[in-house]
């Protein structure tokens, strides 16, 4: 070829390439639109227009026996009944008021056992909660322990450094995959009468100890603590690793203790992160199912529970109407919040990342009594969160006459000799995987996107942004149902035509729309703190804005790229209800879909399945934390 | 989509590639007479250690000209009422696994007669071997029952005596010692719910229930939760579950004196499972040859020592081993609601149930 | 190189008004200056130019080119920003090299070699391996000009490039960019709220006020006949007299400045109430045509000269005298060709 015409073929790609380029980044906010409107704007439209419909005609009717009735509201009933009734609703709220006392209390959760447990004690005259308030308390109680149980670990994987720091922070996403029934068997494996802390504390003359029965209440909250806990310390211990080091110097160089240089400098820096994590800790909570009523019972029932039924009794109108109110409570609490964020940007971070000190560098330090609550810290570690994994790995290789390799025989044999219709293992790990993979492909550009639109958008970028959240305020059993109803059954055209979508792309779009919203919380505020002339300076140079994001701004949010891309990750591994919809008969179910199509009257193989789900997303993670620490700086 | 006529991709994102598909209707059910037979049904019947269902295929296309292809629809039924329901194509030919309460739902949300096709029994040899108790009494005749579990209680005994009758539940004796599950949920939940609306009637069962509350009845999601979880972690000294208990504990090596079997008033709640053929089947003379093989003596027998259930067919017709007679428990009186009885009051027993139970 | 050509230019956010109809042409190789308090839209208006903005009236032409609707990418333009905004994950040398992905160097170099010239042109060389976090604010400027000039563009925007360093380091580093640019002879438009520094490095001048523009002109020009009370008054210290014209002649006229008068050489034509503008420097103890009695408040010493703040009828008065004053009280005088008048708007 001569030399001319290579040249003029260079050029003709380099033009195609930067026309590419010059809209890549309005066709990936396109493609977004697109699938977000395919996999979440239609099936949970489908579902909610329920709310307004009766018999085809628009009415306010099921809202109105919702709010009006005491089950679901509690007292809050009256008011929706008469709104204008204003005096009367007051004079009820003043003599409930008076009351009411709160006490500092000390209690023994566990009868029998003198542990005692500070407890703010609210003495309430009956009031009446309904299924809305008691969903919104448990879940506050929840939010507080998973708080209180994930900060210390967000303190000691960023300030100590330790062998295997990396890899438990690694492992700290396990429990965010495990499926809710596996959760359930595994604290009664642990906490059971017969369980295994009862056996330990046994072997020492004490117990047994009724920990679930003795407060069911407790037992779920600690429940949603081992769900989230670990959420709300990875989210904090991201944040605390960008705390400027620089700012902390300057404080103490200022005359402040180091006490003193925590409180003014680390916190207001943490607080943004810890409140994200409350944040959705509260949403998923609020939203709680298969947990509550495994641990607690039916005494317990919230929201979701309800829904559930309604629609398993294929009363859409009224499963609708509570869904929308619950997702309308979620949107709202996420834009008082990105409200707060936003007001918050301006707080540098940067990367000066505070040196980590030995956790054990000799014998005198390692009895301080900072080091001792470390150590109880980590006792409660292993009851609340390693215990019932453990008890769940016990339980797979045990049965009635000792040890036993049955179950674990009983996935080989299936996957050697199983026939196509059966559900087999490798099939199931190999397509979480694979999901795994690909959702995370698809979500990190997604998320990115909503980041780089909503990022500098102010007041209509809140908006958007909470919008954006919406896959983690609807109702999990709403969103499984628009899918059937919506994709899976398919929409009907003129002409005979249905639309639908289904099979392993739509397991993978759905599961990146379930998980966009983590990359974009992690990476927004990040991004919303470079310097805008970061840029316009590349752009000045010839960079396109696609260019621009990916030779600039992206390496500089790297670290919250990856947070969002493990949680990508770990949300297609654990998810359950819409893969399974859309799997259909077909062999693209995953491991947590197996897990549930082994339960039968024996639990063993299940739970085999279960234990096999943990160590290939133990070994994933670990992997996933390593590829990506080489992206961060 | 391979029983769809596939007509093209539409809106292939360019990031994502969703791929959107166009289908035409009518396209499903449309193989035509294949001789292959595509028999929905439940996990447990597939997928489970053990499971009768490969066996009944390889067993009956031995026997017969004929191929079966299982499938398992991820929410059952159910989704196949959905299906009707939306006009959606249904992908099965024959459904096995439907109890008395699925007909009464399917007739509430599709309208009488609905889904599945009544059955001429005619054709069928071996139809009147099912015993009587089982007959469903359903009045468009859609089903056939082919096993039948027993609803019970399972206690351990070295820590509460055997309950005599429903009413010894609500003593001091079985404080805090009964697991139930939910009736909304589950299966062995429902039918018990359903037994002390039998012993107590409509108008007493929630004075009942108030009594088990009181005495610290305690009601979980499903069955997995209660006996896996909760029962098999010594929560509890007692159980809602399946006569059939013991059959595990011997296989699996557990105490027997922790799986004692309680008939309360000498009785248990059968919830028989029938099969039926859906409408819209297209091979439906395979159907019939298959419903009778199930109902023939062997099958009855690997059905039920396989999914741990009792057959359906009357003593003479069937030969079980003697272990699993042994172990395997009927009560001395049945207790069911047929279709009649369900039809109309089922939701609004279980709502007014649910709510009491709840209620905070 | 390249004209720029600004017609009408205005820019409204929400209603608000940021720039009102811009007027400016920058002439091919020529150092230009955007002047102004902040706030003025002397930065939008630069912003506007390099494209991260589109006016919402007016159009932006370079060589009689509309620039409507091209992405800054595609105008060939420089900018230096206030905050360096050098990409922390980048060397130095791959900073100066980056706009050398999207254009060929000039003149058939290499990248490397493109990036050695233009390091050594800034006295960085031999810094290319550093990361900018190790670099002084100075240095950082200078790495920032580097790779503004690295893919040779038709325009060099710099937009309050100076004004986080230290005064010394400002004059040393203007000087460079001064000399730089007059090297490349290449068009400039420089933004700075630094009055001083924009008479010192700037070709021409505009000064701007409340999103539009005052004046006009060479330094020379702004200093000496500012066009506005405003120009008057921000450029340089300066003593303005508000007052009305009582009569005219020839080529004198007089003034009523709070019922004092003051003669002064020209008044523009038609004007009645106009302000007179006098230096600080164009006043002298006790000589000129016009006395004025000045009370003394406050001296501030200066080395050479001593700038003396008082009082007269009522008016601030500047003055910059060769030595600090012995007495409270003390007359100055100027004489009208000393003044200059400009109408009251």
């Amino acid at each position: 070829m001569p030399a001319s015409d290579r040249r003029g073929l260079r050029n003709a790609v380099v033009t195609l390439r930067s026309r590419l380029e010059r809209h890549a980044l309005s066709l990936a906010a396109l493609a977004t639109a697109a699938v977000l409107a395919i996999m979440l704007y239609l099936p949970v439209g489908v579902v909610f227009v329920e709310a307004v419909l009766e018999a085809g005609r628009p009415t306010l009717a099921h809202f109105r026996s919702v709010l009006t009735d005491p089950f679901y509201v509690g007292a809050l009933a009256d008011v929706f009944a008469e709104p204008l009734a204003v005096g009367s609703h007051l004079e009820g709220v003043a003599g409930w008021l008076g009351a009411v006392s709160v006490s500092a209390t000390v209690v023994r959760p566990i009868p029998g056992l003198e542990l005692p447990v500070p407890w703010l004690a609210l003495e309430t005259p009956g009031v009446r909660l309904g299924l809305f308030g008691f969903t919104a308390y448990q879940a506050a109680l929840s939010t507080l322990a998973s708080v209180a149980l994930g900060l210390p670990a967000a303190y000691v994987l960023a300030t100590y450094e330790f062998r295997g720091r990396r890899t438990i922070r690694s492992l700290t996403i396990l429990p965010f995959v495990l499926p809710g029934i596996m959760v359930a068997v595994g604290f009664y494996a642990m906490f059971g009468r017969g369980g295994t802390l009862n056996g330990l504390l046994g072997l020492v003359g004490l117990g047994p100890y009724p920990f679930i029965e003795g407060n069911p209440l407790a037992i779920v909250i600690v429940a949603h603590a081992f769900y989230n806990a670990p959420l709300v310390a990875r989210v904090t211990v991201a944040a605390w690793e960008s705390v400027d080091r620089r700012a902390v110097e300057t404080a103490r160089s200022l005359g402040a203790s180091p006490r003193r240089a925590f409180r003014d400098v680390v916190v207001p820096q943490l607080f943004p992160a810890v409140l994200t994590g409350a944040l959705l800790t509260f949403i998923f909570t609020f939203m709680t199912f298969p947990i509550v009523l495994a641990l607690g019972g039916l005494q317990l029932a919230t929201v979701e529970v309800w829904i559930y039924d309604r629609v398993r009794q294929l009363a859409y109108g009224e499963a609708a109407t509570l869904a929308v109110l619950e997702t309308l409570l979620s949107l709202g609490l996420t834009y008082a919040y990105l409200r707060y964020e936003s007001a918050q940007s301006g707080l540098a971070r940067s990367a000066g990342t505070p040196a980590r000190r030995p956790l054990v560098p000799d014998l005198r330090t390692a009895l301080s009594p900072r080091r001792l609550a470390i150590v109880a810290y980590g006792l409660v570690v292993l009851v609340v969160f390693v215990g019932p994994m453990a008890s769940l790995i016990v339980g797979s290789v045990t049965d009635g006459s000792g040890l036993t390799l049955r179950h674990y025989a009983f996935l080989l044999e299936r996957q050697l000799e199983g026939a196509s219709y059966q559900t087999l293992p490798w099939i199931a790990i190999r397509n979480s995987l694979l999901f795994g993979v690909a959702t995370l492909a698809v979500a990190v550009p997604m998320g990115v996107v909503i980041s780089v639109v909503t990022a500098r958008a102010g007041r209509a970028g809140a908006i958007v942004d909470a919008l954006a959240m919406l896959p983690l305020a609807v109702s999990g059993v709403v969103f499984g149902i628009g899918l059937l109803r919506g994709l899976v059954f398919g929409i009907p055209l003129p002409g005979g035509w249905r639309f639908q979508v289904t099979g392993a792309v739509a397991i993978v779009a759905a599961h990146a729309v379930a998980a966009y919203p983590f990359v974009t919380r992690n990476v927004s505020p990040l991004l919303a703190n470079l310097d805008p002339a970061m840029v316009e300076s590349a752009r000045a140079l010839g960079a396109s804005r696609y260019r621009a994001l990916r030779d600039v701004e992206l390496p500089l949010v790297a670290s919250g790229i990856v947070a969002g891309a493990a949680f990508a990750f770990a949300i297609s591994i654990g998810e359950f209800s819409s893969t399974v919809i859309l799997a259909g008969g077909g062999d693209t179910y995953t491991m947590p879909v197996a897990v549930e199509r082994y339960l039968g009257r024996r639990s063993g193989p299940a739970i085999a399945m279960g234990t096999v789900l943990l160590f290939v997303t133990a070994a994933s993670f670990v992997v996933v934390d390593r590829v990506g620490g080489r992206f961060e700086r | 989509m391979d029983r769809r006529t596939f007509i093209g991709t539409v809106g292939a994102g360019t990031v994502t590639g969703v791929a959107g598909c166009l289908t035409r209707d009518g396209g499903g059910n449309g193989d035509g007479d294949d001789g292959t037979l595509r028999i929905a049904t439940y996990d447990s019947m597939v997928n489970t250690e053990n499971s009768a269902g490969p066996w009944l295929k390889e067993a009956f296309e031995a026997e017969h000209d004929a191929e079966i292809e299982w499938t398992v629809p991820d929410q059952g039924l159910t989704q196949y009422v959905r299906s009707a329901r939306e006009n959606a194509d249904i992908d099965a030919d024959a459904y096995v696994g439907v109890n008395v309460d699925d007909l009464v739902r399917i007739d509430d949300e599709l309208g009488d007669g609905e889904l599945l096709q009544e059955l001429e029994v005619d054709r069928l040899d071996n139809a009147d071997r099912i015993r009587d108790e089982l007959e469903m009494g359903d009045p468009h005749g859609r089903v056939l029952p082919y096993d039948t579990g027993y609803i019970c209680l399972v206690y351990d005994e070295t820590l509460v005596d055997e309950p005599e009758t429903l009413a010894d539940l609500t003593e001091p004796a079985y404080e805090d010692a009964l697991l139930a599950q939910n009736a909304q949920n589950s299966d062995p939940g429902r039918a018990f719910l359903l037994w002390t609306i039998d012993a107590h009637g409509e108008d007493g069962y929630l004075d009942y229930w108030g009594d088990l509350e009181d005495n610290g009845v305690r009601v979980l999601d499903g069955w997995t939760e209660s006996y896996s979880g909760a029962y098999m972690e010594g929560e509890r000294a007692m159980v809602v579950s399946y006569s059939t208990d013991q059959v595990y504990a011997n296989e699996y090596d557990y105490e027997m004196s922790r799986h004692q079997v309680a008939f309360p008033n000498g009785q248990g709640y059968a919830n028989p499972e029938g099969m039926g053929i859906l409408e819209g089947a297209t091979d439906v003379d395979v159907a019939y040859d298959f419903f009778d093989f199930v109902l023939s003596s062997e099958p009855q027998a690997e059905i039920a020592q396989r999914n741990v259930q009792f057959p359906a067919v009357a003593d003479d017709h069937v030969d079980l081993d003697s272990t699993f007679d042994e172990y395997a428990h009927e009560p001395s009186e049945t207790v069911a609601f047929d279709y009649d009885a369900l039809r109309g009051s089922l939701g609004g027993w279980v709502d007014d149930w649910a709510r009491e139970f709840v209620g905070q | 190189m390249t004209d720029l050509e600004l017609e009408g230019v205005a820019k409204r956010y929400d209603g608000t008004a940021a720039l009102e109809g811009i007027d400016l042409t920058v002439r091919d190789g020529e150092f230009f200056t955007l002047v102004g308090p902040s706030g003025c839209g002397k930065t939008t208006t630069l912003r506007t130019v390099a494209g991260f903005e589109s006016p919402t009236e007016g159009s932006v032409r370079f060589d009689g080119r509309a620039m409507d609707g091209v992405p800054p990418e595609e105008r060939d333009v420089g900018v230096v920003f206030q905050s360096y905004a050098l990409f922390p994950h980048m060397s130095v040398a791959e900073n100066v090299g980056y706009g050398l992905r999207f254009r060929d160097p000039p003149d058939g170099q290499t990248v490397d070699e493109r990036v050695r010239e233009l390091l050594e042109l800034v006295d960085l060389e031999g810094m290319g391996e550093r990361d900018p976090d190790q670099l002084s604010g100075g240095q950082r400027q200078r790495v920032a000009l580097a790779r503004a000039l690295a893919p040779a563009p038709d325009l060099l925007l710099l937009d309050e490039p100076m004004s986080a360093l230290d005064a010394q380091l400002r004059e040393s580093l203007r000087r460079q960019v001064k000399r730089i640019q007059s090297a490349l002879a290449i068009t400039t438009v420089y933004v700075t709220h630094d009055q001083a520094e924009a008479l010192a490095i700037s070709d021409r001048v505009a000064v701007m006020n409340g999103g539009r523009v005052e004046q006009v002109g060479r330094p020379q020009a702004i200093y000496r006949e500012p066009a506005t009370r405003f120009v008057a008054e921000f450029v340089g210290d300066n003593n303005v007299f508000e007052g009305t014209v009582r009569a005219r002649e020839e080529d004198q006229a007089r003034i009523d400045v709070g019922g004092e008068t003051l003669a002064v050489s020209a008044v523009p034509p038609g004007a009645d109430r106009v302000t007179v503008c006098v230096r600080p420097g164009a006043l002298s103890r006790n000589v000129g045509t016009n006395r004025l009695p000045v009370t003394v408040e406050t001296s501030e010493f200066l080395g050479e000269t001593v700038r003396v703040h008082g009082r007269w009828n009522g008016v601030e008065i500047v003055l910059q005298l060769p030595g600090v004053p012995e007495a409270d009280e003390l007359t100055v005088g100027f004489d009208p060709d000393d003044a200059h008048v400009v109408a009251t708007d």
